[in-house]
């Protein structure tokens, strides 16, 4: 049982005058409900968006990868970069829910049910990059260790590719139990308020005939500390194995023991600014300022401001490190960094990534919507330059200067990466048509001790000299009574 | 090519509906489906469904495993005598362009010509090659070449075109105008063609000519002829412009020479010392220990200073400090003997003070030799002026045109189309519809070279046998069976050569010897000797300092090594797509200028504008108002006041589609710039050069030009070297030397200056890993280059091209960086850019470095790269999935990924890459020239550098069935047997008696080095560090090495 009494000195986790049902009915009836003209709008944009990604890809896929400005020096560009770009979005989901579920933060009810879907979605996103960067996509099931005709043939398990395979359909498969296990009772929930056949079936099927009995709960919770015991390590893992496709080659500025670290803090700075993004969109579009509050965005801010802080420290250690070394391949990599023919992309990481967060430290900032908004997007494009960085401006000026050359993106290189987008903003919008976007069911739970009604209660408990307050709390044994919500 | 329909037998072909019904119908038993409506008035039962669906499901696995399409395969039927399927012939024969000559072989498979490589039995080139006779096997399969003889631009007979020609030439005077001939047999019938018309006249005319020095050695010496120069017992070679290991006269033959004093070893210390006084930036300045530059017209000025500070010790005073210096310096090793002068002028006062000066140093006879002359060039540009005179008059009635191209590449070339149009009989044996044979009443194809019978005297009594690889391709004829037709001789010219070269060796037995190895030669040394010199020096300097000065900017229209003077080249897509030495760039012609003017037309070279594919537009307007608009490379080491473009481009659509040129795409015609004096052609002119506001994109395939200090060059002048032949061994020591021995271990710890011996090499591949080492016993290859050598010619980038079937990409995809050639020649320059006078260059061959440790391999995901037990890196093709990871972490960056479909490999219907420059690569005709030894890789795999894998395998198998252990030198890479130069060796290092083996364990041990050795990699292939006869090295040195210093 989690305690019963929460401090003033904490703010309210569900603002305004909640009960179970108010819940129910705030979240769910967007559901029930037809969608409004800015969802359709929204939706037929993605799509399109989509359908354009799928000709870019397609076209490249025909014709083959010469259409992408990839080359001789250069053998990863945007594909690569918005493959790690995409997957440390995707970290942020699994550990809100996994991470933040072990240290018992009741803040994450609010916002870790889309953050878990965004995960599920960046993760799909990022799938694609790997695979069609592939010349010859159509043979690239041979990355997997299957039994096959061919001798003994296997993959060869000292490639860093091969462990991003493993490492990434791992991470998915156990996000996407994590969500879905999340979501049984809340579909539960929409199945019992259906009034129409379809969605009845629907949901129903959807929920596993969740009854709602104690020992339903009993597994539930058991299945969801388990797979958050499963997740922690893998919110870890996937990131530091995807640095390890950098960090075992011999390339200066990727061969660098740093870059675990420094990938995983990384990924959760940018996967909480792409939370906030979505999140401030979401409770404005459906309502839902009263769930995912000011305090909810202060506290992902903050997060965000450890995690680039962070990232801040990495990229200067990198440069103290390059120097320390005295070593003139890594010297040239960093030099050629800041100041070659790639400078821009270069500071503008620099600026997106560690200088603006830093605003951060003020807390008028960190509770203003549209600022945080602003920062959210700030910080993503930042993160994107950061694995630009990473990969293009190590690769395009490395050890022979002979073979130096210089990489732009062609239109299928960018409409690939616009189609992500598409693919993204797709499910995400059905998701939120679709699936309770705040997780009921742990709101519900959270509402007697953090829902602002509640704490309002306790406000005579706090009044009391501490005494009189451990008098109660080891005699009076009512809690219920104790903690009864005022009537207005 | 034509879709012709094969018949398998008499059945097939008289009774082909029959046929096509019996092959239309797959299954030719009743199926054993129940098809009928009886069971249910269905028409399918249960049981079928489940046969349908399993067939269904076969056939679409099948239809959709993408795999390579079969394509047609054609047995022979009766075995041909002399042809083993799969088992290649070797036919010696000898390649002549013009007056260009290299004794070949020719390897043919299955009836083909596939490679062309030097014969090593010549005492001329001793094997070597250059990039265009590498090359030269690709225009016999030109698509552009014309299929039949022409009349009025109609398909016609050759008897028609022999009746119509015998009765047009008439009694009016008549011209028979050929490039420089070779061919003893050929000289013979013209002359039984002229004796039979003896108003025809023979003039040779050469697009880019020696006139002047003929005609000078004419008046010093007696002989309108070359010498042959002695570049290997030279011990100073002094260069007055001449591109003597790139363009001039024989290059192949003066690389192999020049190589020999270029080769040095601590054990034998010595270098030749070469000067070279050049207008632009050549591979030969490049090579050069001390190199100074002037403008063109400043050259007799510069042969006039140096004679003079010979004969009279007088100090010249030039235009520039640096000029004077080296004429000093080079005067004053002339004289210590074994001294050579070479010049390119074509003005003969000029080449006749620098006869002058090889006369005072006694250069003839030792390093110039006049007894044993040089045939390749004859062209006197004075008789193609009279020529045109005469025909403008109206008095001509015939002109035939062989191996010429005047209204390409004459400089007045619409003067030379008016006076031809006057001209009744007009007659081009021209391959393809060149410009001068659109402009020809009767074209008569001649056959390739390689279709071809012939011969070839490059100099007196020193011969080679010319033999078809082939049968000809096309209805073409020889230009001797032509001229002896029409001279009315009944015999063919086989016949001709056959008897004349019966008679000339005496026997059957000596007949054949001679055609099997393809030399005729006196045994021996090269006859050699000089001539009194009768020149009037007082006099020829008395002209060259009368001659009026140059202008502000002089433009030098040059010749590249690719593409030469234009001629079929033009049109040659793998020499198009090789990188100029210099410039490494592909696909266009451009205007080289120095760094410093490129930033006063506001095309500034630097760290940043190096890698904008956008090059700036200018206008060169010459003398006589031809104008042509071009994009500016900057060239370091290009005099400041000078321009350069090269010839062979701008050409006609017909030539071919790579040649074609129009304002986007071909590049223009430089010819128009030369200049006429009256007597000889002058090779530059006066320009003016303005900026436009266009940009223009221009593929450079390498962009930086400092090797930035880093240690993947090692270069050392020859005292640095001398004092202390451990120099290298140190440096590579700083590096590695901590990590030869266990960390632990104190040994050598002592030692300041560690030096690097093979023991420390091996502690190093023991302990500069945590990792096993892998045991290699047997075979195991390995490769040294020699940067003393390396000259930067292009021999083996176009000879592994034609050996491993490598794809052209065209000039968009150059643009991307996406080009696939394995192996690629850097050009590093250092010095300060803006005096031109200071650049150094440096030429390194990069290709896959075979290592044993080698990065790439460990990161495939599907093992698709993987190491063999003999030390290659090896790629399977088949099993890669392309992610490129590998190329990521090749610290080389020598892999090379199929981007598109190039060559048709791939899977996919209609995907094949196209330009409409590159296409006829994909011609059935010209798909002909691949070699079937070696897989032609489908888009999306990566590839690189194989070690010529397929030739490896040929000669360990051949060893086996002859029962010994292989030879050294058995085995040759396609790049190593190209080299003109021996820069190249391979071999097996385990092998003991081996050459690399005693050449990286004794003798080249002190230059010895690997290419980034640091990093553990443990290359297969190691460079010989450059050893340069000069004061000073620049390369290291921030002061005096501005592209180190501001990273360009």
């Amino acid at each position: 049982m989690h305690i019963k009494y929460e401090s003033f000195v904490r703010e309210p986790l569900v603002d305004g005058d909640k009960d179970y049902h108010q819940v129910s009915e705030d979240i769910i009836s967007p559901i029930e409900r037809k969608p409004g003209r800015m969802w359709y709008v929204g939706f037929i944009f993605s799509l399109l968006l989509l359908g354009y990604g799928i000709f870019s890809v397609t076209w490249a896929v025909y014709w083959g990868l010469g259409t992408w400005g990839v080359n001789r020096t250069v053998g990863w560009g945007w594909d690569i970069t918005n493959f790690v770009w995409w997957i440390g979005i995707g970290h942020a989901g699994t550990l809100i829910s996994a991470i933040l579920l072990l240290f018992r933060q009741g803040w994450r009810t609010g916002v870790n049910r889309a953050a878990e879907a965004m995960t599920i979605f960046a993760v799909m996103c990022a799938g694609q990059f790997p695979i069609f960067h592939m010349g010859r996509v159509w043979d690239g099931f041979w990355v997997l260790p299957l039994p096959n005709t061919r001798g003994t043939l296997w993959p060869n398990f000292d490639s860093p590719l091969l462990w991003d395979v493993f490492a990434i359909s791992t991470y998915f498969t156990v996000s996407l139990l994590f969500w879905y296990s999340g979501l049984v009772p809340d579909f539960a929930l929409i199945r019992d308020r259906a009034k129409t056949k379809f969605r009845k079936m629907a949901y129903g099927i959807a929920s596993f005939g969740w009854t709602g009995t104690a020992k339903n709960w009993q597994r539930a919770e058991a299945l969801w500390l388990v797979l958050a015991g499963l997740s922690t390590p893998l919110v870890l893992s996937v990131h530091t194995i995807v640095s390890f496709d950098f960090a075992t080659s011999v390339i200066p500025g990727w061969h660098t023991t740093i870059f675990p670290p420094y990938f995983v803090a990384g990924a959760v700075f940018s996967g909480f600014a792409m939370v906030n993004t979505l999140l401030v969109l979401t409770r404005k579009i459906l309502h839902l300022e009263e769930y995912i509050t000011i305090g909810h965005l202060e506290a992902m801010n903050k997060i965000i401001l450890l995690t680039g802080s962070i990232v801040g420290v990495a990229y200067l250690t990198e440069l103290f490190i390059s120097w320390y070394s005295q070593s003139w391949g890594e010297m040239a990599a960093f030099q050629w960094r800041i100041m070659g023919p790639y400078w821009w992309s270069y500071w503008a990481m620099m600026s997106c990534n560690v200088v603006s967060p830093q605003l951060f430290w003020v807390k008028k900032f960190r509770r203003n919507v549209p600022f945080t908004f602003v920062m959210s997007i700030v910080v993503n494009i930042g993160m994107w330059f950061e694995r630009f960085v990473i990969i293009v401006t190590s690769t395009y000026r490395d050890w022979v200067p002979g073979s130096w050359s210089y990489y732009s993106p062609t239109w299928p290189e960018v409409g690939f990466y616009l189609g992500t987008f598409g693919l993204f903003f797709t499910c995400y919008f059905l998701f939120a048509k679709y699936f309770p976007v705040v997780a009921v069911h742990e709101i519900k739970f959270i509402l007697k001790t953090s829902g602002d009604n509640y704490k309002r209660g306790m406000e005579k408990i706090d009044n009391q000299s501490t005494e009189d307050f451990i008098h109660i709390a080891t005699t009076h044994h009512d809690e219920e009574h104790l903690l009864e919500a005022p009537h207005h | 090519m034509s879709q012709k329909q094969y018949w398998s037998g008499p059945e097939e072909l008289n009774n082909i509906n029959a046929n096509l019904e019996v092959a239309g119908d797959e299954f030719k038993e009743e199926l054993p489906f129940d098809l009928s409506d009886s069971m249910f008035g269905a028409t399918t039962p249960r049981r079928d469904f489940l046969k349908f669906l399993g067939f269904s499901t076969l056939a679409a696995t099948l239809v959709a495993s993408c795999e390579m399409p079969v394509r047609k395969a054609i047995p022979y039927a009766i075995k041909p005598e002399d042809i083993v399927p799969g088992v290649p012939n070797y036919y010696a024969s000898t390649f002549v362009d013009g007056g260009d000559y290299c004794p070949i072989v020719i390897k043919t498979r299955d009836g083909r010509p596939i490679k062309v490589e030097g014969n090593d039995m010549s005492s001329i080139t001793h094997g070597g090659t250059s990039a265009r006779v590498q090359a030269s096997v690709l225009n016999l399969y030109d698509k552009a070449r014309i299929r039949h003889p022409h009349a009025d631009g109609a398909e016609a007979t050759f008897d028609a075109i022999d009746r119509m020609v015998k009765e047009g030439i008439g009694g009016k005077p008549g011209y028979l105008v050929t490039a420089s001939i070779l061919s003893p047999t050929t000289k013979e019938i013209i002359t039984q063609f002229l004796a039979k018309f003896p108003n025809i006249k023979h003039i040779v005319y050469d697009a880019y000519s020696y006139s002047g020095m003929l005609l000078a050695n004419e008046v010093c010496y007696g002989k309108r002829t070359l010498p042959s120069y002695h570049f290997d017992k030279a011990n100073t070679i002094v260069s007055i412009g001449a591109d003597f290991l790139g363009t001039w006269i024989a290059p192949i033959e003066y690389a192999k020479a020049y190589s020999k004093g270029r080769k040095i070893s601590a054990r034998n210390i010595k270098l030749s010392k070469h000067y070279q006084v050049e207008a632009l930036q050549t591979i030969t300045g490049g090579a050069a220990d001390e190199r100074a530059t002037c403008k063109p017209s400043e050259m007799g000025a510069v042969a006039v200073a140096l004679y003079n500070a010979i004969a009279n010790g007088a100090q010249p005073s030039l235009s520039s400090p640096k000029l004077n210096s080296l004429v000093t310096k080079a005067a004053a090793d002339l004289k210590k003997g074994n001294g050579l002068v070479v010049g390119s002028s074509n003005d003969v006062n000029i080449q006749t003070v620098i006869n002058a000066i090889n006369d005072s140093i006694g250069a003839n006879g030792v390093t110039v030799n006049w007894v044993t002359t040089s045939n390749y060039k004859q062209g006197i540009d004075k008789d193609m002026a009279d020529m045109i005179a005469a025909m403008e008059a109206g008095t001509v009635g015939s002109v035939f045109m062989h191996g010429v191209n005047p209204v390409y590449d004459y400089f007045d070339n619409k003067k030379f189309t008016a006076a031809l149009a006057k001209v009744p009989v007009t007659v081009s044996f021209a391959d393809r519809m060149d410009e001068t044979a659109q402009k020809c009443k009767f074209v008569i194809p001649d056959h390739n070279y390689l279709e071809s019978w012939g011969d070839a005297e490059p100099k007196p009594n020193y011969f080679s046998l010319m033999q078809p690889g082939i049968a000809p391709l096309f209805k073409t004829r020889a230009i001797q069976d032509t001229l002896l037709t029409w001279a009315g001789a009944t015999t063919t010219y086989a016949d001709f050569w056959k008897d004349y070269w019966m008679k000339k060796l005496g026997s059957q037995e000596a007949f054949d010897k001679a055609l099997q190895d393809g030399i005729v030669e006196p045994a021996g040394e090269m006859p050699n000797g000089g001539v009194k010199f009768a020149g009037n020096v007082g006099d020829a300097v008395g002209k060259i300092q009368a001659k009026k000065g140059g202008g502000a900017i002089e433009l030098v229209v040059y010749q590249k090594i690719a593409i030469g003077h234009g001629g079929a080249w033009s049109n040659n897509p793998w020499l198009l797509e090789m990188p100029d030495p210099i410039t490494r760039t592909v696909w266009d012609n451009y205007l080289c200028v120095s760094p410093k003017r490129a930033k006063e037309l506001d095309a500034e070279l630097n760290g940043f504008s190096e890698v904008d594919t956008k090059k700036r537009v200018v206008t060169i307007k010459g003398a006589d108002g031809y104008t042509v608009n071009m994009p500016v490379i900057a060239v370091p080491g290009m005099h400041n006041d000078v321009v350069a473009i090269a010839v062979g481009y701008g050409r006609d659509a017909k030539v071919g589609r790579a040649a074609a040129s129009d304002a986007t795409k071909g590049g223009k015609n430089a010819y128009p710039f030369m200049s006429f004096n009256g007597l000889t052609m002058e090779h530059h002119s006066v320009v003016t050069v303005a900026k436009t506001e266009d940009k223009y994109e221009v593929a450079v395939i390498q962009t930086h030009n400092s090797y930035e200090a880093r240690p993947v060059v090692h270069e050392y002048t020859l005292e640095e070297f001398k004092k202390d032949p451990n120099v290298l061994l140190k440096e590579r020591g700083k590096e590695i030397a901590e990590f030869t021995h266990d960390p632990w271990i104190e040994e050598g710890k002592e030692a300041k200056e560690p030096i690097i011996d093979s023991n420390s090499e091996e502690g190093y591949r023991e302990h500069g890993t945590m990792y096993p080492n892998y045991p290699y016993e047997g075979v195991k290859w390995g490769m040294s280059i020699d940067l003393n050598t390396c000259i930067g010619c292009g021999a083996c980038v176009v000879g592994c091209q034609a050996e491993n079937n490598i794809s052209v990409v065209g000039k968009d995809h150059a643009l991307k960086a996406h080009e696939m050639h394995w192996i690629r020649i850097d050009r590093y320059f250092s010095g300060m850019p803006n005096d031109p006078d200071t650049i150094q260059t440096v030429f390194q061959p990069m290709l896959c470095q075979h290592c044993d440790n080698a990065p790439c391999e460990n990161v495939c995901p599907v093992s698709a790269t993987n190491h063999s037990s003999e030390g290659l890196n090896q790629m399977a093709y088949n099993r890669c999935i392309g992610t490129k990871y590998c190329a990521n972490n090749c610290p080389y960056k020598v892999r090379h990924f199929n981007w598109m479909d190039w060559n048709g490999a791939d899977c996919f219907a209609d995907n094949i890459y196209e330009d409409g420059r590159r296409d006829d690569m994909n011609d059935d005709l010209t798909r002909m020239v691949l070699n079937p030894d070696v897989t032609v890789r489908s888009r999306g795999v990566m590839e690189k550098c194989t070690f010529c894998v397929q030739r490896l395998q040929e000669a360990k198998l051949a060893a086996k069935k002859e029962n010994h252990p292989m030879k050294d030198g058995a085995a040759k890479t396609a790049c190593q047997q190209a080299c003109p130069t021996d820069a190249i060796m391979f071999g097996n290092v385990k092998d003991k008696e081996s050459n690399i083996f005693k050449l990286r364990k004794q003798e080249q041990m002190e230059r010895t080095f690997y290419v980034l050795e640091h990093i553990h990699t443990l290359p297969n292939i190691n460079y010989l560090a450059k050893i340069r006869n000069t004061e000073e090295i620049d390369a290291l040195d921030e002061n005096k090495n501005e592209f180190l210093k501001y990273h360009i």
